[in-house]
């Protein structure tokens, strides 16, 4: 009892703040921790912004008037046009830090024991995040938006047996205005799911994370805090050069305008966070072929810890590193061929770039990180 | 340059004066493009007049109130008096609440072409405010060989020369009250100016407050970082 009274009386009933604000003093982090090192902070405010316009969006948003109601939002709605931007922008930028999240975690081995399950955590929030910004692009009722729900409802349609019946009833038949109401349910369900996913993340990142050697470790409060204000003032700058001045980055013309039975684009090139796994599904005619490549592309960074065969003392650089940068440039690659649009030349480089990929994956970690191992 | 420093400053949104129009046709260009570009609103104003006259009778702008005319420069009495002069569908005069009257034109009168709405019509249109400028002033007789379909209209912007809509600007349409010459170019810019508003309509303001967050942020993070620099200074 006599313990307990120099405790506040919050802290006595809710202990959670003091002991956030005692672990926030402790110095308990590594002195030497990069500007990056804020980007799981960077993605999750990004959600929080996005779940915050997008809760502004869904108030007036229309299933049955989808491009309508965005017009609405633009023309009648105080400062929507600028609630509509965040959403927007921000899903460029959440897909900028992601990408360079992913890329950051293979050049530096971010995945080895014991980061695995974080590792894991982060493919699974890139792949959640891709079908939830999929959904949210088919939401505007652009005409490649429009166009690009059709295609995938009709060929869900195709698909037989569980699968066929899984995508059948997540679409609900094929596209219409009680398709658009469905998935505003599932966009929203699935944006929460991710916030579950970053917890795991944090959670599985804590005990994987270096622990603090040699020289004097420091505590969040005041260093961190201090980086990661930075890093969010910086962050904000290259979100607002978006924003107001380039607002249709990466946007498909097209889906400036409403979709169109009558209208039907001669390719459908989906928002640039798309471009890569598409300019691979786009290789395939048949919708298996094309849903299995994406998952296989998806698995095999997934396996990333299995595929690595270097042994828990890790170098950083070298070949690996080399052929990481590689790999950035080839995805890069893959982007440009697949947002040309179709041609004979964009054809075969998609190939060649796809081919690499899985190389890069398949064979080349493997060898090198043996090769290199010690 | 000097538009950036209009913008930032906002002396682009100074109520349209009596003014007359900047030498945009030769060569050919909207102010509001560029990236710190703004709307010329008394271009703007001018392009309203011009749709008003001109092409009102056929074509709708569903996506707009009369209110928003006021993004246009125009006062609130302004507005009210151009929606007490629009008789709506069922006779009573439009207020600053209602819609842009639709005249809810029948593909059946104009040869199985439907006149379009014009509320986004230049992002619907390829080429964008360059191709409605040369459309509306790209009506030539056809030349010698060619057949045209009935009810069709040659033009050398349209795909294929051949357009449902008769030439819908002649030159001297309109009055303008500043002065300005009506002319079937400056008519024709004007208008393609008025519907680039009516596609991107918060395009000043995003670009007005983009121009502050910017210049605010740039501050922001230099101190932010001089913070971190100093914070970290005694830890190694």
């Amino acid at each position: 009892m006599s313990e307990n009274v120099k405790q506040s009386w919050s802290a006595t009933r809710l202990p959670a703040f003091s002991q956030w604000w005692a672990r926030s003093k402790a110095p308990t982090y590594a002195p030497d921790g990069p500007y990056l090192a804020a980007l799981p902070a960077l993605i999750t405010g990004l959600l929080i912004l996005l779940t915050l316009s997008g809760l502004v969006l869904a108030v007036y948003y229309n299933p049955s008037h989808p491009f309508a109601s965005l017009q609405f939002i633009a023309w009648n709605v105080a400062n929507g046009w600028l609630v509509r931007g965040f959403h927007a922008t921000g899903t460029t930028i959440l897909f900028g830090t992601i990408y360079l999240f992913l890329f950051r975690g293979i050049a530096t081995r971010a995945y080895k024991a014991p980061g695995e399950l974080a590792w894991f955590a982060t493919v699974a929030l890139y792949a959640l995040l891709l079908l939830t910004a999929w959904l949210g692009q088919t939401l505007t009722g652009g005409g490649a938006a429009y166009w690009s729900l059709k295609n995938a409802a009709q060929a869900a349609g195709l698909l037989g047996g569980a699968p066929g019946a899984v995508a059948t009833w997540f679409f609900g038949g094929p596209a219409g205005h009680g398709t658009l109401a469905r998935l505003v349910v599932f966009h929203i369900a699935l944006a929460l799911l991710a916030f579950a996913l970053l917890w795991l993340y944090r959670a599985a990142a804590k005990p994987a994370a270096p622990i603090a050697t040699g020289a004097k470790p420091v505590a969040f409060f005041p260093y961190y805090i201090a980086q990661y204000f930075a890093a969010f003032a910086i962050l904000a700058l290259i979100f607002s050069v978006f924003l107001f001045f380039a607002p249709h980055f990466g946007e498909n013309p097209l889906d400036l305008v409403a979709g169109s039975d009558l209208v039907v684009p001669t390719t459908i090139t989906p928002p640039w966070y798309l471009v890569p796994l598409a300019a691979m599904s786009g290789l395939f005619t048949s919708p298996a072929g094309a849903i299995w490549v994406v998952v296989a592309a998806l698995a095999v960074l997934f396996a990333l810890p299995w595929l690595d065969r270097s042994g828990p003392r890790t170098r950083h650089g070298g070949w690996y590193r080399f052929f990481a940068v590689l790999l950035a440039l080839d995805i890069l690659g893959l982007s440009l061929a697949g947002a040309a649009g179709p041609s004979l030349i964009t054809a075969i480089l998609t190939i060649l770039f796809t081919f690499w990929y899985f190389l890069h994956f398949l064979v080349l970690t493997p060898l090198v990180t043996a090769l290199e191992a010690e | 340059m000097r538009r950036l420093f209009a913008a930032a400053l906002a002396l682009g949104f100074a109520t349209a004066g009596a003014a007359q129009a900047d030498d945009t046709l030769s060569p050919l260009h909207f102010q509001s493009q560029g990236v710190f570009g703004s709307y010329d609103k008394a271009a703007l104003q001018r392009g309203f007049l011009v749709y008003e006259t001109n092409c009102a009778a056929c074509h709708a702008l569903n996506a707009l109130h009369y209110r928003d005319l006021e993004g246009l420069g125009l006062t609130p009495d302004e507005v009210a008096g151009i929606a007490a002069s629009v008789k709506l569908a069922d006779g009573s005069p439009a207020t600053l609440d209602s819609r842009f009257k639709d005249p809810h034109a029948k593909a059946t009168t104009f040869g199985g072409a439907e006149p379009p709405d014009l509320s986004n019509i230049v992002n619907a249109r390829p080429g964008g405010l360059e191709y409605i400028y040369n459309y509306l002033t790209g009506y030539v007789p056809a030349p010698d060989g060619v057949t045209l379909l009935p009810g069709r209209n040659y033009n050398l912007a349209f795909p294929g020369n051949q357009t449902a809509m008769p030439a819908p600007l002649k030159g001297n349409d309109v009055t303008y009250a500043d002065g300005t010459a009506a002319t079937l170019p400056q008519e024709a810019q004007d208008v393609t100016a008025f519907l680039a508003w009516t596609a991107d309509p918060n395009l000043d303001a995003r670009r007005e407050i983009g121009i502050r967050a910017v210049m605010f942020l740039v501050f922001l993070s230099i101190i932010a970082i001089a913070n971190k620099r100093k914070t970290w200074r005694e830890t190694v």
